[in-house]
C-alpha cells in the first residue's frame, strides 16, 4: 500500500494517457495573421460577403486590444504570428457511411474510447466529430431531420441556413468582446451549430468531439447553440488531444441563445494535454463562453469536468434577461503537475424572478493553481432575483494553490444572494475512518473525491457522467482514484 | 501652513515640490517621505480600473471642492468634545484636533511604561525608530504613500512590555477647517510584550464652514502575547470625507480584536484594514458593522495575511444599507506555503433596505498551504417575511419591527464589544438611526 506522499507523487508525476498522434495530410495555411488569411479562409469555405466583413470587424477589434493582465497566473508568451489559421483533412469525396472515413481517423478515436459507429445508436448519441476544424462525420442526421432539428458544421450552416447564422452569430459574444473572442472572429475555421424548432424536445443528446492535431495549430471552432421557443436541448463537448511539445492555444467561442420557455443544457468533459511534469507543453484553453436565456421562463446550464490543459482560463456565462429564466452553473477542475486553472462563472440577473445556481469543485495536486473567479450581478429590474454559490476547494500536497475571487453586486433590494466557500485538505479523520474499515488510504482517497465531485457529476448525462467519472479516475489514478 | 493643490491631485502632488518641503522640518523622515512620494507616483491616484478601487471612485470626491494640504495646528474649546462623551464610559482621553494633540483637553494615563504623545514628538522613540512604516502593505496603497510622503502628526502610543493600562483609552478625533481641506493624520502605536490596552476611537466635526478630506493611516504593532482591543467608531457629517488605513501586524501569540463601525453621516468612507501575521499562534478578531443611508458611501477593504503557521483569524462584517447608500466590502485572506494549520474565517452579511441602495462584495480566498481551513461568506437579501409577519402580527409596527430586526441583525457584532458603556451606546445609536 501506498502512503499518501507516495500517492500525491504519482498524481504530480503521472503521464498523460492519451498522447498520441495521427497521420492524415492536412492542407494547412502559412503561418501568420493577417487580413490575407482571414480573405483566405472565408474564401476557402466559400462564405458569403456579411461573414467575410464580420471577420474583419473582429480582426479590427482584436487589433485594437491587449492581452488581459488581471489573471492569477503568467500569461505565457503567445506568437499569434506563428500558428497558422487553417488546417482540414483534404476534401475528400462525398461520404456516405462510415465505412468511408479514414481508417486511421476512426482508430484515433477508437482509442480515445469515442465509438463512432452502430453503438451510437444503443447509446443514442449522434456525433459531429471535429478533427482539426473541419467536421468530416456527422451521424444521425436524418433522425434529427425529421424532427427539424438543425446540427451541423457551422460551415454547413453558414452555406444551407445563412438567415439563421445571421441572425444569432455574435448576438451573445460580440466580435469585440474579448481579444480572444475577437481573435476567434476573425479567424474561426470551424464549428457546430444547432438550431432545436418550436417545441422540439431533441431526441438525443448531441455531442461533438474536438480534437486538436496538427502542430502549430490554433483552434478556433465557434458553437452557435439555439433552442427556439418551448424547445429542449441537451449537448456534449468533449476533448482530449495528443501529446506535443509546443503549446497549442485553443480560442473557441461558445454561443447559446434560449428563447421563451427553452432550455439548453451545455456539458463539456475536458482532457487536453496539460503538458509534462514540468509544464512543458501542454494546450492553452482560452475559451469564450456564454449563454442567454433571451426568453422568459428560459434555462441555461452549464457543466463542465476540466482535467486537462496547461492553462485552462474560461468563464462560461448566463445572462438572464428573460423573466423567470433560470441559470446554472456545476464545475469541477482538477489540476497537478504545473497545470493552471483560472475559472467560473459570470451571471447576470437582468430579468424578474430570476434563479441562478453555481456549484464548483475545485482539486488541486502537485504544483497546480486552481482559481474560481466569478460574478454575480444582479441588475436594479431583477426583483426577487435569487443566487445561491458554493465554491469549494481541495488542496492534496504542499505546493498547490488554490484561491476564490467571486464578485457579487447587487442592485435590488428583493434580491437574495448566498455565496459560500471553503478550502481544505482531506480529512485525516475521514482517511482513518475508511482505513479503519479496511479500505486503503488510495481507494480512500479516491471515494473521498468522488464523493466531493458527486454533485457535479450528477448533472451530466449518464452516458457522460460515466466518461467523467472514468476521466477523473485516470487523472488521479494510481494516484488517489 | 497651506499649500495649495489642484487637480488633477497626482500631477499636482508629484510636481509640487514644495508639498514636500512643507514637512521638511523631521529632518530624519526626509528619505522615508521622499521614498514614499516616488512609490505613489508609480501606483498613482486610484481609479474605478484600479482593481482595489473598482467600486469606491474617490477622484469624484476628491473633484468635488478645491481641497487644500493642511498641516497647521487649530485648537477647540472644551465645549466642542463634551457631546462626544460616551454616557457611564469610565475612560481616559486624548483629543486630536485635525490629528494634532491638544493636551489641555486630555486626560493621559499615567504611570510607568506608558509613553503617549504626538508622533512629531517622538520620531526617536525606540517603537518609532524599530516600527514605523514597516508595515508593508502600507507601499501597496497609493494614499498610504501619499500619507507617509506628507503626514503632519498623529498619536504615538508605547507601552512597554508587562504594562497594562487600566481603563479604556478614548481617543476623540475632532475634524475641523475653516477651508476646504485634504488633511493627513499619522498614528502609531506599539504593544510590547505582554501589554494590553482597550483603544475607542470616535469622532467630532464641528461645522466651521468647510469640508474636511482626511487620509489618515493607522500602523499598530502587537508584540509578542500582547492584547489589543481597537474599536473604531466612525460617525461622521456631511462636510466630512474619509479614507482610514490600518495597518496591523502581530507577533507569535498576541491577540488583536478590532471593531468598525460605520453610522450614517459622512458621505464617502473608506476603510483600508491590513493584518500580517508574522508569528505563530495568534488570535485575530476583525467585526465590521456598517449602516450607511441617503447616498452614504461605504467601503471596507479588509486583507488578512497569514504568514505564519498555527494562527486563527475570524472577520465577520455586516452591513445595512438604506436609501440609495452603496455598500462596497472586500475581504482578501492570503494563506502563505508555510502558514500550515491555518484557521481563516470570513463572513460578510447585508441587509439591502433601501430600494436604490446597492452592494458590492468581492470575499477572496488565496490560498498556499494544505493543511488550512479557510472559508468565506456572503449574503445579501431582505428580511424574511416571516420574522416581519410574526413581529406585525403582535402588534408591532413596521418601523419598529424593522428596527428590532436591525438589531437583531448587528447584534452578533454588538455583543462582542467588551467595554459595557460602549456596548449600551452603539445600541442606542443603532435604534436611534432606524427609529429616525
Amino acid at each position: 500500500m501506498m502512503n499518501s506522499n507516495e500517492i500525491i507523487d504519482d498524481i504530480a508525476n503521472k503521464e498523460y494517457e492519451f498522447g498520441f498522434t495521427t497521420d492524415i495530410e492536412m492542407d494547412i495555411a502559412p503561418p501568420g495573421l493577417n487580413e490575407d488569411i482571414i480573405r483566405f479562409i472565408s474564401a476557402k469555405k466559400n462564405e458569403p460577403e456579411w461573414l467575410l466583413e464580420w471577420r474583419l470587424k473582429g480582426f479590427a477589434a482584436f487589433k485594437k486590444m491587449q492581452f488581459p493582465k488581471w489573471q492569477h497566473f503568467e500569461m505565457p508568451e503567445l506568437d499569434l504570428q506563428a500558428l497558422s489559421y487553417y488546417a482540414a483533412p483534404k476534401k475528400k469525396k462525398q461520404l456516405n457511411s462510415l465505412d468511408e472515413v479514414d481508417p486511421e481517423l476512426l482508430a484515433t478515436f477508437e482509442k480515445l474510447g469515442i465509438p463512432l459507429n452502430e453503438q451510437k445508436a444503443l447509446t443514442g448519441v449522434a456525433v459531429d466529430a471535429v478533427f482539426d476544424s473541419v467536421s468530416v462525420a456527422t451521424t444521425f442526421k436524418g433522425k434529427l431531420k425529421e424532427m427539424g432539428v438543425i446540427f451541423c458544421s457551422f460551415g454547413e450552416a453558414v452555406q444551407e441556413y445563412p438567415d439563421l447564422v445571421k441572425k444569432y452569430l455574435g448576438t451573445v459574444v460580440p466580435h469585440s468582446d474579448n481579444i480572444f473572442a475577437a481573435l476567434n472572429s476573425a479567424v474561426f475555421s470551424d464549428g457546430s451549430f444547432t438550431y432545436i424548432p418550436k417545441g422540439v424536445r431533441c431526441p438525443m443528446e448531441l455531442s461533438t468531439y474536438f480534437r486538436i492535431n496538427a502542430q502549430n495549430t490554433g483552434q478556433f471552432e465557434r458553437t452557435l447553440i439555439v433552442a427556439d421557443e418551448g424547445s429542449y436541448v441537451s449537448y456534449l463537448e468533449g476533448c482530449t488531444a495528443p501529446m506535443r511539445d509546443e503549446n497549442q492555444l485553443h480560442a473557441a467561442v461558445v454561443e447559446l441563445v434560449a428563447l421563451d420557455h427553452a432550455e439548453i443544457k451545455y456539458s463539456t468533459v475536458q482532457n487536453w494535454y496539460p503538458g509534462d511534469k514540468d509544464g512543458k507543453g501542454g494546450i492553452y484553453n482560452f475559451v469564450t463562453k456564454r449563454g442567454i436565456c433571451k426568453g422568459n421562463a428560459s434555462k441555461i446550464s452549464w457543466t463542465q469536468v476540466e482535467t486537462g490543459s496547461a492553462i485552462t482560463w474560461k468563464y462560461p456565462s448566463v445572462i438572464l434577461q428573460g423573466d423567470y429564466s433560470e441559470g446554472e452553473f456545476y464545475s469541477v477542475a482538477v489540476v497537478r503537475n504545473k497545470q493552471i486553472a483560472d475559472t467560473g462563472t459570470k451571471i447576470h440577473h437582468i430579468g424578474k424572478g430570476t434563479k441562478s445556481r453555481i456549484i464548483s469543485k475545485g482539486i488541486s495536486a502537485g504544483r497546480g493553481d486552481n482559481s474560481y473567479r466569478g460574478l454575480v450581478a444582479v441588475g436594479p429590474r431583477a426583483d426577487n432575483a435569487r443566487n445561491f454559490t458554493q465554491c469549494d476547494s481541495l488542496l492534496i500536497g504542499n505546493d498547490c494553490g488554490s484561491h476564490t475571487f467571486p464578485y457579487i453586486e447587487s442592485r435590488n433590494k428583493t434580491a437574495m444572494i448566498e455565496h459560500e466557500a471553503t478550502t481544505s485538505k482531506i480529512g485525516e479523520d475521514q482517511i482513518f475512518y475508511l482505513n479503519a474499515r479496511g479500505i486503503d488510504t488510495e481507494k480512500a482517497v479516491a471515494l473521498i473525491v468522488n464523493g466531493y465531485v458527486k454533485e457535479v457529476l450528477n448533472q451530466l448525462p449518464m452516458e457522460f457522467a460515466v466518461e467523467a467519472q472514468k476521466l477523473l479516475s485516470i487523472t488521479l489514478e494510481g494516484s488517489v482514484g | 501652513m497651506t499649500s495649495d493643490i489642484t487637480l488633477p491631485f497626482y500631477q499636482a502632488l508629484t510636481t509640487d515640490v514644495n508639498a514636500l518641503s512643507a514637512c521638511q522640518a523631521q529632518d530624519e523622515l526626509q528619505g522615508i517621505r521622499r521614498e514614499a512620494l516616488e512609490r505613489f507616483a508609480v501606483l498613482g491616484l486610484p481609479t474605478l480600473k484600479t482593481e482595489a478601487w473598482r467600486y469606491s471612485n474617490i477622484q469624484r470626491y476628491l473633484k468635488e471642492f478645491p481641497y487644500e494640504l493642511l498641516y497647521a495646528t487649530t485648537t477647540v474649546p472644551a465645549a466642542t468634545i463634551a457631546q462626544t462623551a460616551i454616557p457611564e464610559l469610565d475612560s481616559y482621553r486624548i483629543v486630536l484636533v485635525n490629528g494634532h494633540l491638544q493636551a489641555d483637553l486630555s486626560e493621559l494615563p499615567a504611570g510607568k511604561g506608558i509613553t503617549i504623545g504626538a508622533l512629531s514628538a517622538h520620531t526617536q522613540a525606540p517603537g518609532f525608530t524599530t516600527w514605523f512604516n514597516k508595515q508593508h502593505h502600507l507601499a501597496q496603497e497609493s494614499l498610504a504613500t501619499l500619507n507617509t510622503a506628507l503626514f503632519a502628526d498623529g498619536l504615538y502610543i508605547e507601552l512597554a512590555a508587562n504594562t497594562v493600562i487600566d481603563k479604556p483609552v478614548h481617543i476623540v478625533h475632532v475634524y475641523t477647517t475653516t477651508q476646504h481641506a485634504f488633511i493627513q493624520p499619522r498614528h502609531l502605536w506599539v504593544l510590547n510584550r505582554n501589554a494590553a490596552a482597550t483603544i475607542i476611537e470616535t469622532s467630532v466635526h464641528p461645522d466651521a464652514g468647510a469640508v474636511t478630506f482626511t487620509n489618515s493611516v493607522l500602523e499598530t504593532v502587537v508584540e509578542e502575547n500582547a492584547e489589543l482591543w481597537h474599536y473604531n467608531i466612525q460617525q461622521g457629517d456631511q462636510h466630512f470625507r474619509e479614507v482610514h488605513t490600518t495597518a496591523a501586524q502581530q507577533q507569535a501569540n498576541s491577540r488583536y480584536h478590532h471593531f468598525n463601525f460605520t453610522l450614517p453621516g459622512t458621505p464617502f468612507t473608506r476603510n483600508n484594514l491590513s493584518v500580517a501575521l508574522n508569528g505563530s499562534n495568534t488570535e485575530t478578531n476583525l467585526n465590521g458593522l456598517y449602516i450607511a443611508n441617503e447616498s452614504q458611501h461605504v467601503d471596507n477593504h479588509t486583507f488578512m495575511d497569514h504568514i505564519m503557521p498555527n494562527c486563527n483569524s475570524n472577520e465577520l462584517y455586516k452591513g445595512v444599507l438604506l436609501d440609495n447608500a452603496n455598500g462596497v466590502f472586500t475581504g482578501r485572506i492570503l494563506v502563505h506555503r508555510e502558514a500550515q494549520k491555518t484557521n481563516a474565517f470570513q463572513q460578510n452579511n447585508n441587509l439591502l433596505l433601501g430600494t436604490k441602495a446597492d452592494i458590492n462584495s468581492q470575499p477572496q480566498l488565496e490560498i498556499y498551504a494544505d493543511d488550512v481551513k479557510c472559508s468565506h461568506g456572503f449574503t445579501a437579501g431582505q428580511f424574511s417575511e416571516e420574522s416581519m409577519f410574526y413581529l406585525r402580527s403582535r402588534g408591532i409596527g413596521e418601523d419598529a419591527a424593522k428596527a428590532l430586526m436591525v438589531n437583531a441583525f448587528s447584534h452578533d457584532i454588538t455583543d462582542a464589544v467588551k467595554v459595557p458603556a460602549l456596548q449600551h451606546y452603539l445600541q442606542e445609536q443603532i435604534a436611534a438611526i432606524m427609529n429616525n
